[in-house]
């Protein structure tokens, strides 16, 4: 029997050797096709987007979808973001070696792994308990410079702050007055605005001088008469 | 009971049902998901009505021989479908989420199974239906009559019930009325199969009343995001006209739209008002608190600019604007609400919380419908004219433009200019959309509604605002004077906004707290303001031109002229984001022209000696078919602003349409030579119509502020007559072909029932497109054809006389 079973073991091996040969492809072809013809740049963050196993923080029945371009429902009304808007969020702060952020709404995990791969340490944290559990969980196997706090994020963790950036990833009406209080001076906040599958707006916070200031980007650009992408 | 007497009183309570069971599900479904979605559904399933008449042509034999039985099961057959499709349809399995079509493509499938499971119940309704009218066609005008007057009924049950039933049984007593009607028709044959069928459907609806189903809304709805949250709960829950009312509690809800960035204070927690799963509003907290949220978004600027002493609030909803009214010192309000439901909600379950709003001494509540109110007032002048928030945050993807909002019209904005004192102001703020079309369309509705008034220079009276989520405009009666400049300038800069148009503009930043990367929109801006009859709403990839009452689609952008450029920027992947309610009825007019082929014409060809005038059956049938929807489609429209509710209107004007042509259709067997008269009938039509679209938006504008009753008789009257006599064509040309060729009734049932079907969305589609007055132009164009096909007779003579 037990002979059996390590001929079955063997013979399914290569198998499993080939489907993550195939992540890995998968990874390299969506940073190629996906992130760096959209004039994302930013070498820390191309190279945590090769690294991160996508695939892992995507639910079951949607892993053959995972690397391509486009969000997925990760259930409770969330998603997880399209691989370009998080490379985006994350380039747009700029992230350190040695930075400090703040990530409000885990989700499935996925943004705070990219930004494990990048900073020092990374702060997250999820409102609905199912989600983060299931996001502790698999953040924490794999990484032990990422914290989860299953919390309302409109408090931020000020014990850990100020932060070098905060990246939001659960829009609200609303910019939390505690989330601006604990981002340092300098450091930049990032929003996106809009419903989970549609065009979504970001917006960037900056802290400068005392005053706060706001930039709308535009990812998915409109000019009405001609094409400007 | 005499047999055709219990024949006509199962039939009334049958089509009482589906007509109720419709309207329901509509609600439902509007619950689950959103109501765009709705219409798509039951503008397939209806075609189960089409496919009905194609089945009764194929197998008109079989079904006559068994009527004794088959009619009351069929009737059985609807009853249980209809209590259990919906349940059904909420399996996980088949669980339909318009918003994963676009990321999980096996919702296709899921689509298309819930059309089926939705097409089952209205397929063997108008099976039963069309049986009885090849049973007896020389009765059809008794039959018809019961047909559509019991379909009346049918609307009035669901209106009068709604306010008192949760949809969820209210659908489960609608499925019982068919299974009653069954047992009133029946015929002591198959005895077994009956009682059995009608035991097992009352069992199953026993048990749905008992432990109703739960709806489990999309969870990309409001109310089910608002339920994940921590310690969330429902707290109160109604049914309504308007839908189903909710009030879910947490300690993590917040409410402070686009809030300013220089706000260090606490964020109010507030309980959150659900329509229909939509969110609605916040139940606002006591009154005298010093300071008010809103006082911290750009919403504040008209108080910013002046006092406010006489303040009118428009669809002041849960009335968070009312109490922002009051905080700001106004003396008088003046607010509007046409949701009943709600403000007996604030007045009571919530006035304490509340700090006693809705009752507070300096506050006047209205309930009517802010048009109407607006009609109605003489000499009343108001400091401020406020409108509720436009859009959503993050923007709705159009999934509002199939809604009318006559609010918002130009017309509605000439009656508040109207309304303004000296210095009195309009302010309506819009939350920033990507790319910009609600801002701009207010922009250029502000600008004509100036220079409708003889302002030369609207620039000198219109201010707008921009925090990092919204946009506050104000349009001034008077000039904007250089001291509210300077108010405004001061606002902005504590409050981190920006000015987005002012007078005296050249030396102002409008991008510098809040920066946009494409300052493209200050640009369109200041050509919407600046220039009259701007290219830019002719040329912008958008409609930004102002919604009129012909066309009151305010949310309604995309328009098909611009939607291959469009597609050119975007990508077709990239449109339902934008407009997924524009695109509704564009794939739903596809979808029903497509199915109702396959389903209803091509399977009559199987029909042999069909007689030779079949090209005139078709003519005739489906365009009378069309035309009785495009009117019906109209009325609709035009209601909802003379009666303000479109919850009544629609009944109203459904089932008055329906008791008025069953009347009519009873008249009709009356007259002889159904044959000969049936064009006379269609040409009366046709110069009704054609006077109604010369006269009857001017009838319903003179007579808009008239009281309710007085409204209620004009609306029976200009809504009877027309019914009447097009309740007539139908069976009147039935009972001719059933003396001439009665293999054709199948053919006329079927292509009316098509017809029918693809009108409805063709409806929305030029009204969309083009406005109503080109679908009043397409019901008289369809009453022609209708006299046409049927004149030849006329027509042989009219050539006789001029060949003479």
């Amino acid at each position: 029997m037990a002979k059996k079973l390590i001929i079955l073991l063997l013979l399914l091996l290569p198998l499993y050797s080939f489907s993550q040969g195939a992540h890995f492809r998968d990874r390299q072809m969506m940073v190629k096709s996906q992130l760096e013809p959209r004039g994302i740049s930013h070498e820390a963050t191309l190279k945590a987007m090769k690294t991160v196993p996508r695939h892992l923080y995507v639910p079951d029945e949607y892993q053959r979808w995972a690397y391509m371009d486009r969000p997925l429902p990760i259930g409770y009304g969330q998603t997880i973001s399209q691989p370009y808007m998080v490379a985006y969020m994350t380039e747009i702060v700029n992230p350190g070696p040695n930075d400090r952020v703040l990530e409000i709404g885990t989700g499935s995990g996925y943004q705070a792994a990219i930004l494990a791969e990048i900073v020092d340490q990374v702060f997250t944290i999820e409102i609905v308990p199912e989600l983060g559990k299931r996001s502790k969980e698999i953040l924490q196997k794999n990484y032990n410079n990422v914290h989860v706090k299953i919390a309302d994020g409109y408090y931020g963790w000020e014990e850990e702050g100020p932060f070098d950036a905060i990246v939001v990833t659960a829009a609200a009406e609303y910019i939390p007055p505690a989330l601006i209080k604990q981002l340092k001076e300098g450091g930049k906040m990032i929003i996106p605005v809009g419903s989970p599958f549609m065009v979504q707006q970001l917006v960037l916070v900056k802290k400068e001088d005392g005053q706060v200031f706001s930039q709308n980007l535009m990812p998915v650009r409109f000019v009405p008469f001609t094409r400007d992408d | 009971m005499k047999e055709n007497n219990k024949l006509f009183l199962s039939l009334g309570v049958h089509s009482a049902a589906i007509i109720a069971f419709q309207l329901i599900l509509m609600q439902l479904l509007s619950v689950v998901q959103w109501h765009h979605f709705a219409f798509m559904v039951i503008s397939i399933a209806m075609l189960g009505f089409g496919a009905s008449g194609t089945f009764i042509a194929l197998y008109r034999k079989k079904l006559i021989n068994n009527f004794s039985w088959l009619y009351p099961f069929f009737m059985i057959l609807t009853g249980l479908s209809m209590i259990i499709v919906f349940p059904l349809s909420r399996i996980n399995v088949i669980e339909f989420d318009v918003f994963r079509l676009f990321s999980d493509y096996s919702q296709l499938w899921v689509l298309a199974v819930n059309y089926l499971v939705f097409f089952i119940p209205f397929f063997f309704g108008a099976t039963a239906i069309g049986m009885v009218f090849i049973k007896i066609p020389e009765k059809i005008g008794k039959c018809y009559f019961a047909n559509l007057v019991g379909s009346g009924i049918g609307g009035i049950f669901v209106l009068f019930l709604t306010g008192w039933l949760f949809p969820e049984k209210l659908i489960i007593i609608a499925g019982i009325l068919p299974v009653l009607a069954g047992l009133i028709s029946y015929y002591r044959k198959k005895t077994g199969l009956q009682f059995g069928g009608a035991l097992v459907s009352l069992i199953i609806a026993a048990y749905f009343l008992v432990y109703p189903f739960s709806l489990n809304p999309s969870e990309y709805k409001g109310i089910s995001k608002a339920l994940n949250l921590p310690e969330a709960e429902v707290e109160h829950r109604e049914p309504d006209t308007h839908g189903i009312i909710e009030v879910v509690s947490s300690p993590a809800l917040r409410y402070a739209p686009a809030l300013s960035m220089s706000y260090t204070d606490e964020v109010p927690v507030k309980k959150n008002v659900f329509l229909n799963g939509n969110f609605y509003g916040v139940i606002p907290h006591n009154v005298s608190d010093e300071k008010h949220i809103h006082q911290h978004t750009t919403m504040e600027l008209p108080y910013v600019m002046n006092e406010r002493n006489n303040v009118m609030i428009i669809n002041s909803g849960t009335g968070a604007h009312i109490s922002h009214a009051l905080t700001n010192s106004a003396s008088v309000i003046d607010a509007v609400i046409d949701n009943n439901g709600v403000l007996n909600l604030m007045k009571s379950t919530y006035l304490e919380e509340s700090g006693g709003l809705f009752k507070h001494e300096n506050v006047n509540i209205h309930f009517a419908d802010s048009r109407i109110f607006l009609s109605g007032l003489k000499e009343k002048k108001y400091d401020l004219i406020k409108l509720p928030i436009i859009d959503a945050f993050g923007g709705t993807a159009g999934l509002n433009s199939l809604q009318e909002n006559y609010d918002l019209t130009i017309e509605a904005f000439d009656l508040m200019w109207n309304a303004l004192s000296e210095n009195g102001v309009i302010a309506v703020t819009s939350w920033m959309d990507y790319p910009s079309r609600a801002s701009l369309k207010i922009a250029s509705t502000l600008a004509e509604t100036a220079r409708n008034n003889g302002i030369e220079q609207p620039e000198d009276h219109i201010v707008a605002i921009r925090g990092w989520g919204t946009i506050t405009f104000v349009l001034k009666k008077n000039r904007v004077t250089f001291t509210e400049t300077e108010k405004v300038r001061d606002f902005c800069n504590i409050k981190y906004f920006d000015p987005a148009f002012l007078a005296g503009m050249e030396n102002i930043k409008r991008n510098h707290f809040n920066k946009l990367d494409d300052s493209s929109f200050f640009d369109y801006l200041d050509n919407l303001i600046l220039e009259e009859n701007s290219d830019l709403s002719k040329d912008y990839g958008f409609a930004i031109d102002p919604s009129t009452d012909d066309r009151p689609y305010f949310y309604q952008f995309l328009r098909l002229k611009n939607l291959s450029h469009i597609i050119s920027i975007y990508g077709i992947q990239q449109l339902p984001y934008i407009d997924l309610g524009y695109l509704t009825v564009i794939i739903t007019l596809i979808q029903s022209a497509v199915l109702a082929i396959i389903l209803i014409v091509l399977p009559l060809f199987r029909l042999k000696n069909t007689g030779k005038k079949k090209s005139n059956v078709f003519l005739f049938f489906a365009s009378i078919g069309v035309g009785y929807m495009f009117i019906e489609i109209i009325m609709i429209q035009k209601f909802v602003l003379y009666f303000g509710y479109p919850i009544y209107a629609i009944t109203a004007v459904i089932s008055t349409m329906l008791i008025a042509s069953g009347i009519g259709s009873l008249y009709s067997a009356r007259i002889k030579n159904p044959g000969g008269n049936v064009a006379l009938i269609a040409l009366i039509v046709l110069l009704v119509l054609i006077v109604y679209a010369f006269s009857m938006t001017n009838i319903l504008q003179n007579t808009l502020s008239f009281s309710r009753p007085l409204k209620i008789i004009i609306s029976l009257i200009l809504i009877g007559i027309p019914a009447f006599f097009m309740g007539m064509p139908f069976p009147m040309a039935v009972r001719h072909l059933s003396n001439n060729s009665p293999a054709l009734i199948p053919w006329a049932w079927g292509i009316n029932g098509c017809f029918s079907v693809i009108s409805s969305a063709l409806a929305m589609f030029l009204a969309l497109e083009i406005g109503f007055t080109a679908v009043m132009i397409g019901a008289v164009i369809c009453y022609f054809i209708a006299f046409a096909a049927y004149s030849g007779d006329i027509i042989n003579k009219i050539k006789i006389a001029f060949q003479l």
